[in-house]
C-alpha cells in the first residue's frame, strides 16, 4: 500500500520536474524582447514632437492602443470563456461617463480616475453578468445587444448626464504640441497592462477554467469548476479594462455623449478585431486592432462615407468568419508557421 | 375606460406587425438553429422596395407586399447558398452563424445607407394617416390594415405548417433534425425552404412596416433587440410563443408609452427580455419543441 503511494508521488514529482523543464524551454524560445522593444519604441515616439508636429501619428497610436485594450479585454470573456458579447461598449460608456462626470463637475483628472472607473464598470459587469450569463450561446448574444439598447435609451434621456447632447469636459491646458501626451501614455499603459493581464489570466488556473468552459461547460461543471463564478468574474474583468479605456478616451475627446460610446460599430470592432487576429490568443486582438484601425483610417480617408465603412466592416467580418474562423494568429499557429515574435501565448 | 380600450387597440395593431416580424425569425431559428440578426435589416430592405414602388409607380404597399416577399425570399435563398450552407456541421455553428448574421446585417445596412442615405422615410398611402372612430375610440387605418394583414399571413403560415407536406417536414426537422433525416426528410432542402419562407416573411413585414413606422437603414438595431426579445420570450423557435409574446408585450408597451412616456415604450421589450432570462431562461414555450 505505502509502496504504491510512494510510487505515485515519485511519478508526480517526475512529471512536475518535466513540466518545469518544458516551461523553461518555452520561456527561452519566447521572443519577450519583441513586445518590450515595441513598447520602448512607442514610449519614445513622442520625442518626434521636438522636431515637428506629429500629432496625427500620436492620435493614431492612441486610437490603436485604445482598441488593443478593448479587444484584449473582450478576449478574456469572448476568447477564453467563449461567451460572445456584442454589448461590451456599455462598459466603455460606463467608464467614460463615470470619469467624465467627475471631471466635468469637480475638475478631477480622468486619467487618475481610470482605475476607479474600471472598478465601477466591473461592478456593473458583475451585476449584469449574474443575469445574462445564465444563458449561453445565442440567447447570451441577444441579451448583450439588448443591453446596448437599454443603455442607449437611459443615457439619451438621463438629464443629469446631459441626455443625448452629453457633457463638455474642460479642455487640457497644455500647449497643442504636448496636449496629447498624458492621454497617449495613459492609453499605452492601459493597453500594455491589459495585454499583460490577459497573458497572466490565460496561464492561471482561472484561465484554464475559462477555457474548459468554452470547450464544454457541462463537463467543466462536472469536473468541479464553479462555472458561474468563473464566468461572472471573467465578465467583470473584461468590463474593468474596457471601463478604464472609456475613462481616458472620454477625457481625451473633451466631451462625452451617448453617440460616441453606445454605437453598435464599436462593439462590432471589438469582436471583429479578436476574430481577425485570432480569438483566444494573446497576440490576436493586438494584431486585429492594428490591422482594423489602419484599414478603417484608409477607408475613411479614401471613401469618407460612414455607410460604406459599415459595409466594409461587415464584408471583412463575413469573410473572416467563413474562411479564417481561427484568425491570423490562430490559423498560422495551427499550421506551425507562426513567427516567434508573434507567439505571445 | 375609453382610454384603456384606445391604448389596447393601438397596442394590438402594432402587436400584429411585430408578430409577423418575429414569426419569420422564429421559423428560421426553429429549423436552422440560426439566430438571424440580419432579419430586421432585411425587413428594412423590404420596406425600401415598398417605398420605391409607391413613390415611383404609385403602387399601394399592400399590393407590393407579395412582390416584396418574393424578392426577399429569393435574396434569402441567395444568402443561404453563400453564407450558411458551407459549415453546417461545425460544433460552434450556432455561435458562428450569429456573428455571421451580424456581419450580414452590417452589410445590408451599409448597402442601404450608401444607396438611399440615412434620412427617415415613410410610405404614405391615403389610409396611413386616416382613422376610424368607434364611439370615442380612434383606430388608425394604417395600423388596422397592417395588423389584419399580419394576422392573415400568420394564419396562412400556421395552416401551411399544419397541413402541407413541406409543413410536416419543417415541423419534423424542428423537433428532431436527425430523426427527420432518418425518416427520409431532405433536411437541407427543408432548411433552404424555411430560410426562404422566413426571409420572405421579413419582406412581407417590410411592406407593412413601410407605412406603419418611419424607417432608415440604421433603424434595424432598435428592432433587432425588440424582435429578439419576442423570440427569446416565446421560447426560441416556437412561433406560437413569439406571436403571444408579440401581442402581450406590444399592449404593455402601448400602456407604458401612454402613461410613462413614449420614449420608454421600447424599454418594455428589453426589460421583458431580462426578466425572462432571469426567471425562465427557456422562454414561455421553450421546453415544448412544438410549432403552432
Amino acid at each position: 500500500m505505502s509502496d504504491t503511494m510512494q510510487e505515485t508521488s515519485a511519478v508526480l514529482e517526475a512529471r512536475k520536474a518535466y513540466n518545469e523543464t518544458l516551461r523553461i524551454k518555452a520561456d527561452q524560445t519566447r521572443a519577450t524582447w519583441f513586445p518590450i522593444t515595441l513598447m520602448i519604441l512607442l514610449m519614445a515616439l513622442p520625442l518626434l514632437q521636438f522636431t515637428g508636429n506629429y500629432n496625427y501619428m500620436l492620435h493614431m497610436v492612441l486610437l490603436t492602443a485604445s482598441y488593443v485594450a478593448m479587444a484584449s479585454s473582450w478576449n478574456i470573456l469572448g476568447g477564453f470563456a467563449g461567451y460572445i458579447s456584442l454589448g461590451h461598449n456599455v462598459f466603455f460608456c460606463i467608464g467614460g461617463y463615470f470619469a467624465g462626470m467627475l471631471v466635468a463637475r469637480y475638475g478631477w483628472s480622468g486619467i487618475a480616475l481610470a482605475p476607479l472607473a474600471g472598478l465601477v464598470a466591473a461592478l456593473f459587469g458583475y451585476a449584469i453578468g449574474l443575469i445574462t450569463l445564465r444563458v449561453r450561446g445565442p440567447s447570451f448574444i441577444i441579451s448583450s445587444i439588448a443591453l446596448v439598447m437599454i443603455a442607449r435609451l437611459l443615457f439619451d434621456h438621463w438629464k443629469f448626464v446631459g441626455g443625448a447632447n452629453g457633457v463638455t469636459l474642460p479642455p487640457t491646458e497644455l500647449s497643442v504640441q504636448w496636449a496629447k501626451l498624458p492621454y497617449y501614455y495613459a492609453m499605452l499603459f492601459i493597453a500594455a497592462f491589459t495585454v499583460w493581464c490577459s497573458y497572466k489570466i490565460k496561464h492561471s488556473k482561472f484561465g484554464l477554467g475559462l477555457r474548459a468552459i468554452s470547450k464544454d461547460e457541462i463537463k467543466a461543471e462536472a469536473a468541479g469548476i464553479d462555472t458561474r463564478f468563473y464566468k461572472v468574474t471573467a465578465f467583470a474583468l473584461s468590463a474593468f479594462f474596457v471601463g478604464m479605456t472609456g475613462a481616458v478616451w472620454g477625457e481625451y475627446l473633451t466631451y462625452i455623449r451617448p453617440s460616441i460610446f453606445l454605437v453598435i460599430l464599436i462593439a462590432a470592432y471589438m469582436v471583429l478585431m479578436c476574430i481577425l487576429g485570432g480569438k483566444g490568443t494573446i497576440a490576436g486582438p493586438v494584431i486585429g486592432a492594428i490591422l482594423l484601425t489602419a484599414f478603417n483610417e484608409f477607408f475613411v480617408a479614401t471613401m469618407g462615407a460612414s455607410e460604406l465603412n459599415i459595409l466594409g466592416t461587415g464584408v471583412i467580418m463575413a469573410v473572416c468568419l467563413m474562411f479564417f474562423p481561427h484568425g491570423i494568429v490562430g490559423t498560422l499557429a495551427r499550421k506551425g508557421k507562426l513567427p516567434k515574435i508573434l507567439n505571445w501565448d | 375606460m375609453d382610454q384603456i380600450i384606445q391604448v389596447a387597440v393601438l397596442g394590438i395593431g402594432l402587436g400584429g406587425v411585430f408578430a409577423l416580424m418575429g414569426s419569420g425569425l422564429s421559423l428560421v431559428f426553429g429549423v436552422m438553429r440560426i439566430v438571424n440578426l440580419a432579419h430586421p435589416s432585411l425587413i428594412i430592405g423590404g420596406a425600401y422596395i415598398a417605398y420605391w414602388g409607391f413613390k415611383l409607380y404609385g403602387i399601394d404597399p399592400l399590393i407590393m407586399l407579395p412582390v416584396c416577399a418574393v424578392i426577399l425570399a429569393v435574396t434569402g435563398i441567395l444568402f443561404y447558398k453563400v453564407f450558411f450552407e458551407r459549415d453546417a456541421k461545425s460544433a460552434t455553428y450556432s455561435e458562428m452563424t450569429v456573428l455571421l448574421t451580424f456581419a450580414i446585417a452590417m452589410i445590408v445596412e451599409g448597402a442601404l445607407g450608401a444607396a438611399f442615405s440615412n434620412t427617415q422615410r415613410v410610405t404614405s398611402p391615403v389610409y396611413a394617416t386616416d382613422a376610424f372612430f368607434i364611439g370615442d375610440v380612434f383606430i388608425p387605418k394604417g395600423q388596422l390594415y397592417a395588423g389584419i394583414v399580419s394576422i392573415v399571413i400568420i394564419g396562412l403560415l400556421a395552416a401551411f405548417l399544419k397541413y402541407s407536406r413541406l409543413g410536416y417536414a419543417i415541423r419534423a426537422t424542428t423537433q428532431n433534425r436527425e430523426a427527420a433525416a432518418l425518416l427520409g426528410v431532405n433536411v437541407n432542402m427543408v432548411g433552404l425552404m424555411s430560410f426562404a419562407i422566413g426571409i420572405g416573411l421579413a419582406g412581407a413585414a417590410g411592406a407593412l412596416t413601410s407605412f406603419v413606422f418611419s424607417f432608415f437603414p440604421a433603424k434595424h438595431w432598435e428592432w433587432v433587440a425588440v424582435l429578439m426579445s419576442l423570440v427569446v420570450m416565446g421560447g426560441m423557435g416556437s412561433i406560437l410563443g413569439t406571436v403571444i409574446a408579440a401581442f402581450s408585450l406590444s399592449i404593455v408597451a402601448a400602456f407604458v408609452g401612454t402613461w410613462i412616456g413614449s420614449t420608454w415604450s421600447t424599454m418594455t421589450f428589453f426589460l421583458a427580455l431580462f426578466l425572462v432570462l432571469l426567471f425562465r431562461p427557456q422562454g414561455l414555450f421553450g421546453e415544448k419543441p412544438e410549432l403552432v
